[in-house]
């Protein structure tokens, strides 16, 4: 019996052994996978965003992106993000939303604007989206409700039907629970690292969830983000000890003024 | 591997019988490749069905069933590996493809070993694994 358990160790040994010393090889690296990743996420993005901007009013006035994008610089400065990746869009839209789509452009419509009372607000769900983008959630999205081949052959011209159909999901559905309160956390962390109270991103989720029964056609944001109250509980509960050393972003007039132009 | 004396000289019947039982693995095999639980089943029914046989038989349906178990857990870890790849939040990763190379020699060296003992059986000529040979000497009585 002694030498069947010692044959077991050797043979148990051996394979553990082997896969160590395979797995110390860079195979990610070797197959390009990363490269293969970037190139798909690349064309993706490329795609969705000139099939989505078809169909929607794009603002590319200065005056309303420069505030908009001093956001977004301060949120990735304070976390070490590089901005220069990031592609922000301006919608005219009524609808309550923001979005990422593949190759970090960042969608924002005015609805959301015009419905954040306080800055820090808007920085919130700002946050929580570059919190997709920098976690690889949109591409893990895809991943999952696609599957990573029809993707590589939708980069190279396949399946017009199903493109249009990811657009639709990737700008109006949440990604799963597990995802969604990742993103949180690491918005309020963001949030924190840049002086911005997070806790006005729990009450923008707890205000919207209240609200949103009578106005839902235009509550995307919210309403494909289930349990609203929930993630503004736990929001809270992560801010943890509270920097009190908080600063706006924004001036009250370019505040006032990325207001004025999303309500007009 | 080890080529040994048999208690008795098996006849031709029971030399093709036990050759079989390690060919049952070796299609299980090709037939089963991303389901690892068909290569078991294959090779449990064939020992289900010949336990009443003669103790060579019987003596080689336990080794080649004793393969296919080990082999189970490794594929079975490749298996749900690469399904949570497909459908989770889990990425390709260095140590995924080092375990599915690993899982992969472990399966060739298998399938060869498999062939070999296959054909040696056939010729009526008694093998005996390492380890599993061990095992399957005090699992399998006469």
């Amino acid at each position: 019996m002694q030498k069947i358990l010692f044959q077991v160790f050797v043979i148990v040994s051996l394979c553990f052994a082997l896969w160590f010393a395979l797995s110390k090889v860079d195979w990610v690296s070797l197959f390009k996978l990363d490269q293969v990743a970037d190139t798909t996420e690349k064309a993706m993005g490329t795609i969705f965003w000139d099939l989505y901007s078809k169909s929607a009013l794009e603002i590319t006035s200065e005056a309303a992106i420069r505030p908009l994008d001093s956001i977004v610089t301060k949120i990735c400065i304070s976390n070490g993000i590089d901005k220069r990746q990031i592609t922000l869009h301006l919608i005219k839209s009524d609808e309550i939303n923001a979005f990422a789509l593949p190759n970090r452009h960042l969608v924002i419509n005015t609805g959301l604007i015009a419905t954040s009372d306080h800055e820090a607000e808007l920085c919130g769900v700002i946050g929580h989206e570059i919190a997709h983008m920098e976690l690889n959630h949109v591409m893990k999205k895809l991943i999952k409700e696609v599957g990573l081949s029809a993707l590589i052959s939708m980069t190279t011209g396949g399946g017009a039907e199903q493109i249009k159909e990811i657009a639709r999901m990737l700008s109006s559905s949440a990604y799963d629970r597990n995802l969604e309160k990742e993103a949180d956390i690491k918005a309020v962390e963001y949030l924190k690292n840049a002086n911005i109270n997070p806790a006005f991103f729990a009450d923008f989720l707890y205000r919207l969830g209240e609200s949103e029964p009578t106005n839902s056609q235009y509550f995307s944001w919210i309403s494909t983000h289930p349990d609203s109250k929930e993630r503004a509980a736990y929001i809270i509960a992560s801010i943890g000890q509270q920097n009190t050393n908080f600063s706006p972003v924004l001036s009250t007039d370019a505040w006032d003024q990325l207001k004025g132009f999303a309500t007009n | 591997m080890n080529f040994q004396n048999f208690a008795y000289e098996p006849s031709e019947h029971e030399a093709e019988k036990a050759s079989n039982s390690y060919l049952m693995s070796l299609i299980a095999i090709i037939a089963g490749l991303p389901l690892p639980i068909i290569n078991l089943l294959a090779t449990l029914i064939f020992y289900i069905g010949n336990r009443k046989s003669t103790y060579f038989v019987r003596w080689h349906c336990t080794q080649a069933l004793l393969s296919q178990i080990s082999l189970l857990f490794v594929n079975s870890t490749g298996f749900w590996w690469t399904v949570s790849i497909l459908f989770t939040d889990e990425t390709v990763s260095g140590n995924y493809i080092a375990y599915i190379i690993t899982a992969f020699v472990i399966n060739v060296v298998e399938f060869i070993v498999t062939i070999s003992a296959a054909i040696k059986t056939r010729k009526g000529i008694h093998v005996e694994w390492w380890l599993l040979g061990d095992l399957t000497n005090i699992i399998c009585r006469r």
